[in-house]
């Protein structure tokens, strides 16, 4: 079976991939702040280089697949950290881990986030992010901005997933051309430990984000309805999917965007 | 009530939930404005579709109207706030049901 590599998998959709993908009968490898198997700050680049100096100690043979997840809310109030953690480290670790993954013509799954498509990023930041990634000036801009505001977080972490997005898509045909596919999954607003200890006024607004598959009922995602399409675009079966930013959401973007075929 | 002033009075009280029981199960709203603020057309089709896509919308303040005023049996004109962004704009009830529920209904800039 596979080795694959995990960010962010002690808790909400990681946790569920990580379960999913040891189900099948995978080895699964942690990395995270807290509970990992490899235990870093993916934030800092000293916890990004020894995530992926350990990932090469432990499998010089190369990796079958990597899902970059972790990642914290616009309402972490933490704003160089929806930057650092969000956007740097997860493109620090998957091209970190380029080479392992090419040895064994893997894949890379990358979590972004549905809100990419309703407008609510700052271009500004997202085209720094994309085409100039320079982290110490960026977080010198964002330092600047109001941390307390919860619009200005909502609008970063909008920014570093869409940078994301469009990382995906960038890197996707020369990744592929090696012999490894990349894509993103842009999921809904999910039940997680996060959602679940939102304030009252945050859970009223993701409520008025309407879920088509749960009409009338009021809910979020489940975990597990965005783990097993990681597992999927991670697995062997999606070898035809590549730079595809695929939004497990249940329909709230056809239903905001329906025009948007493309 | 014609159901242009139904539409009317549901759209200024931001009723999403009224505005879609005035349309029948597969009902439509086409809003052509949209493309004059650099948005993609609205196409919303059904009637639970409506009340989630109205929902958000009036919930984050992104779709509103002001100054209405019915001019025939089946017209009214407002100016839309598309998020801050205004369009003069005329809507249409294009097609009704026996029981006088929406079909089909158009919004075009005026």
């Amino acid at each position: 079976m596979g080795v694959y590599a995990i960010s962010g998998a002690s808790s909400g959709i990681g946790a569920k991939t990580k379960e999913l993908l040891l189900q099948r009968g995978h080895e699964v490898i942690n990395i995270d702040l807290k509970d990992g198997d490899i235990c870093v700050n993916l934030a800092s680049e000293e916890g990004r280089q020894e995530a992926v100096d350990t990932l090469h100690k432990m499998h010089p043979e190369g990796l079958d697949g990597i899902i970059c997840n972790a990642g914290v809310s616009g309402a972490c109030g933490n704003l160089p950290l929806v930057i650092s953690l969000n956007y740097f480290g997860t493109v620090a670790l998957a091209r970190g881990v380029y080479d392992l993954l090419c040895k064994k013509k893997g894949s890379c799954v990358v979590t972004a986030s549905n809100t990419i498509s309703q407008g609510a990023g700052r271009m500004d930041i997202a085209d720094l992010l994309n085409n100039i990634g320079d982290e110490k000036r960026v977080l010198s801009l964002v330092s600047q901005m109001d941390s307390s505001n919860l619009s200005v977080g909502n609008s970063l972490y909008v920014s570093t997933k869409y940078a994301l997005a469009r990382w995906v898509r960038r890197v996707s045909a020369s990744w592929a051309a090696n012999g490894v596919r990349i894509n993103a999954v842009a999921p809904g607003n999910v039940n997680t430990t996060m959602t679940a200890t939102m304030s009252t006024s945050a859970k009223m607004a993701l409520n008025a984000l309407p879920i088509p598959t749960k009409y009338g009922q009021e809910c979020l995602m489940d975990a597990d309805e965005i783990a097993e399409v990681m597992v999927f675009l991670a697995s062997d079966a999606a070898r035809g999917v590549n730079g595809n930013v695929m939004f497990v959401d249940g329909g709230t973007d056809a239903l905001l965007n329906s025009e948007k075929v493309y | 009530m014609k159901p242009i002033e139904k539409y009317v009075q549901a759209m200024e009280n931001k009723d999403f939930a009224g505005l879609a029981e005035l349309f029948t199960r597969d009902g439509r709203i086409c809003d052509y404005c949209t493309n004059t603020s650099s948005q993609k057309e609205y196409h919303i089709y059904g009637q639970e579709a409506i009340n989630m896509f109205f929902r958000n919308k009036f919930g984050f303040r992104q779709y509103s109207i002001a100054e209405a005023e019915v001019v025939n049996d089946t017209q009214a004109e407002f100016i839309a706030n598309f998020g801050g962004y205004n369009v003069m704009a005329i809507a249409t009830v294009r097609e009704v049901d026996e029981s006088g529920l929406i079909k089909n209904l158009t919004v075009r800039p005026k």
